[in-house]
């Protein structure tokens, strides 16, 4: 109701008004989506990366394109399966003028990995157990097994200045970050705006603006508007139902990237009628992906090729492709698993967690029941939903978006028996699952991964419907800009004309 | 004296009451550690988490440990943010006072003024004006009136900002948004006890003797019929902090509603409890003034 009306509202008002509050120069605003209220690397959410990675950086980083490039180490090498060696960037300057050094990288994976640290993304570097200087500019790191994951792991590990976490100590060291990254801290206000400068000797090249300010509108609709009247330069995630009033105006553009979320439909496949791979299969039939792309996502995105990761993920089968919209087939399966007159069931969902979650599942069930399935929708609560997840109570299907970050070890977990939250389970596919992860052999792993997509494509323990996208929007004076996959604000390079 | 001492003593009652509420329907209905982690976590990393925040003892034991702790002031470090949950609340602590404060002065003054207007043009025109734009007024959901509010004065005229906080002008629309929703409450109340007030024998006597009609409103009526549009403010409190949690998500102000829903919604515990405990305190402590301001206005309370 809320949306409809903003868009009868956004599209009444042709000409934008006058600009008030236009923002100074030099500065760049991007009016953030969510915001934390830490600038810790060790707090937090995954979404508060986007605002770590403004001042500091990791040894090996991704790229808006989800691509592992080089950050603090310039290159790297394995010198046995469990024994990798980093050369560290030379010439790296802290924000307080020190140099970067080894002993800065010992320091901070030492304690992020040391038991007694409080530290919300250590498990992704888990398998690190030792790390030594072998000169200013090296390090080697040591795993307990062959650790194929450990590059993206650290992608998600701030290095810290060994100095100033001893001497402030952890809280107060991420109070204020003394970073390497292209902007330096200024002022941060809780649940407001976050200032920084610029680092006129980043190792990549001063950022193109003088000053970065990164505010929080959580209202999709006032960020939209705020993004019209001038006061933001960039929006994170415009609701796909402003779209339109945003994509009408000549003096704003619509970026969009394909995220690394797969939005499925999961069945309970332990119990009638879905432990039958035909009723599953009649589903996938029964749903116009293409149609609800267009409907609900506005075209944004793009629908999965029958398997769990996008195509721009590691691991992606391109022999692979969706089952395409056929209810007629659909309520032809259904009859011969014994359900000629169809039958009633339900999806569970969150609202508001993923693009347009609700009103994807709405139409899928309408999709659905058309075909015989007659589906109705349940929204649940996000403490309600945690609850029925860990019981595995989540009923016959449920809707959720699986994370891979550009490696199909991260969703694909979640099919296994070690993430204890499957209902569908199969022995091939945990196994090929621990060899995706025990082996550097790119190879090997890939052709783990191709065939359990093949199994996974085969026996649906989801419908894969959707790589969701992450749409912004921005003044069309803005240059640079690109959201990522990852969902972090890359902005060192953004330049407002 | 004795009677500020006895609303004093049971201050900590509401207080530990509310407390004890929230915690444990935080608790029941929804585990905390899959939320925070994101949606790239993975398996062992929730393990990691959940033995670190005990979230395995019972719950009764989980709540011991609690007011242990709550008893030395201390509300426990935020499940997200890892800094001391009390001086999360207190950073945005301030810009809800502010927003409360202004919107509240607002809604009483207008609210004062018109109700009075309306008393003394009872059943002609002005009544009748004010008597609708109140109905509509609290009819008006306030996510609504606000998005209207920075499509007119933000978008079309470009005379305001449309969200943030910064000058006097991001607290206009704010404001207004939140005032309007509390307004049309003190109109009809004041429009009422005004009119039951200028039927009391005082005021006729006082016209009587030759006062006149501005007079007799403003020092006879108005101190007299004062009293439960202060006791309203008590009242509304409660809905007033419900509007501010609306004002502040639409308006993106930094403030303690918006900071509580979220954190509900990430079932951060400490969070939660320290800015219920934080609002509770601010409620209790304002139907406390209330109290003490009607007893000083209205000596018979005094004496109960």
């Amino acid at each position: 109701m809320r949306r409809l009306f903003w868009a009868a509202a956004l599209a009444a008002s042709v000409i934008a008004g006058p600009c008030l509050a236009q923002a100074k120069d030099d500065t760049l605003v991007v009016g953030a989506a969510v915001f934390t209220d830490s600038l810790s690397p060790a707090a937090g959410g995954y979404i508060t990366l986007s605002l770590v990675y403004q001042t500091w950086e990791p040894l090996v980083a991704r790229d808006a394109d989800d691509k592992l490039v080089p950050a603090l180490a310039e290159r790297w090498e394995t010198v046995s399966p469990t024994h990798w060696r980093f050369h560290l960037r030379r010439g790296v300057k802290w924000h307080d003028g020190t140099p970067f050094t080894a002993a800065d990288v010992k320091f901070t994976i030492d304690y992020v990995t040391d038991p007694k640290t409080v530290y919300v993304r250590k498990g992704r570097i888990a398998g690190v157990v030792a790390t030594e200087v072998v000169d200013e500019n090296t390090v080697d790191i040591r795993t307990s097994s062959p650790a194929p994951l450990l590059l993206r792991g650290l992608a998600d590990i701030a290095v810290e200045q060994k100095a100033v976490t001893e001497r402030l100590g952890q809280k107060e060291a991420h109070r204020r970050p003394v970073g390497t990254g292209p902007w330096k801290y200024q002022e941060w206000v809780a649940g407001d705006r976050y200032d920084l400068v610029a680092n006129p000797d980043y190792w990549g090249g001063a950022p193109a603006m003088k000053r970065l300010r990164i505010r929080t509108i959580s209202e999709g609709a006032t960020r939209v508007a705020s993004l019209i009247a001038g006061e933001t330069h960039i929006i994170e995630e415009v609701p796909v139902d402003l779209l339109p009033s945003v994509e009408r105006r000549r003096n704003l553009k619509v970026d969009s990237i394909e995220s690394s979320v797969s939005l499925v439909l999961t069945f309970d496949t332990r119990k009638p009628p879905f432990d039958d791979v035909r009723v599953r299969q009649a589903v996938d039939y029964a749903i116009d992906k293409k149609t609800l792309l267009q409907q609900m996502l506005g075209g944004y995105g793009s629908v999965l090729d029958g398997q769990l990761v996008t195509k721009a993920t590691f691991g992606h089968n391109p022999k692979l492709q969706a089952r395409p919209f056929d209810p007629a087939k659909a309520k032809a399966l259904l009859a011969e698993a014994g359900h000629p007159r169809g039958f009633d069931t339900k999806i569970t969902t969150l609202s508001g967690r993923y693009l347009s979650d609700v009103d994807i599942a709405n139409a899928a069930a309408g999709m659905m029941t058309a075909a015989g399935v007659r589906a109705t929708v349940n929204v649940v609560e996000g403490g309600v939903w945690s609850q029925l997840d860990r019981n595995k109570e989540q009923g016959p299907m449920y809707q959720i978006g699986w994370f891979s970050v550009g490696d199909a070890d991260f969703n694909t977990v979640w099919y296994t028996e070690a993430s204890k939250r499957n209902y569908w389970t199969n022995a091939e596919f945990d196994r090929l699952w621990q060899e995706g992860r025990s082996t550097l052999d790119e190879g090997k792993r890939l052709a783990a991964y191709h065939r359990m997509m093949e199994i996974m494509h085969e026996e649906l323990p989801s419908i894969f419907l959707f790589g969701l996208p992450r749409i912004s929007a921005r003044a069309a004076n803005v240059e640079g800009w690109q959201p990522s996959r990852d969902s972090l604000l890359r902005l060192h390079k953004v330049r407002v004309k | 004296m004795r009677y500020v001492l006895r609303r004093l003593l049971l201050v900590p009652v509401p207080l530990l009451l509310v407390v004890g509420f929230v915690f444990a329907v935080l608790r029941l209905t929804g585990d905390p550690v899959a939320i925070y982690l994101g949606l790239d976590a993975t398996p062992e990393q929730e393990e990691l988490l959940r033995a670190e925040l005990h979230l395995d003892d019972p719950i009764p034991l989980q709540f011991a440990w609690f007011l242990a702790d709550l008893l030395q002031g201390d509300f426990g470090t935020s499940i997200q943010f890892k800094t001391a949950a009390m001086q999360v609340v207190a950073e945005r602590l301030e810009a809800t006072l502010l927003l409360l404060g202004l919107g509240l002065s607002l809604a009483v003054g207008l609210g004062v003024l018109a109700g009075v207007a309306c008393a003394v043009w009872k059943d002609r025109l002005p009544d009748f004006v004010i008597s609708i734009l109140a109905v509509a007024g609290q009819s008006m959901p306030s996510f609504w009136l606000g998005i209207l509010l920075i499509q007119l004065f933000a978008l079309d005229l470009g005379w305001l900002p449309t969200s943030g906080r910064g000058g006097w002008q991001h607290l206009v629309l704010p404001t207004v948004t939140l005032a309007t929703f509390l307004v049309p409450n003190f109109i009809l109340v004041t429009r009422i006890s005004v009119l039951e007030t200028m039927r009391e024998q005082f005021v006729v006597t006082a016209r009587a003797r030759g006062a006149g009609a501005g007079r007799a409103l403003w020092l006879h009526v108005l101190p007299n019929a004062i009293n439960p549009v202060v006791s309203l403010v008590g009242l509304q409190l409660g809905r007033l902090m419900g509007g501010a949690v609306v004002t502040e998500t639409i308006f993106a102000w930094p403030g303690v509603g918006r900071l509580m829903v979220s954190a509900i919604f990430q079932r951060d515990v400490p969070i939660v409890v320290a800015s219920v405990f934080i609002v509770a305190v601010t409620i209790v402590l304002a139907n406390l003034l209330v109290d003490l301001v009607q007893a000083a206005i209205d000596p018979r309370i005094r004496t109960r």
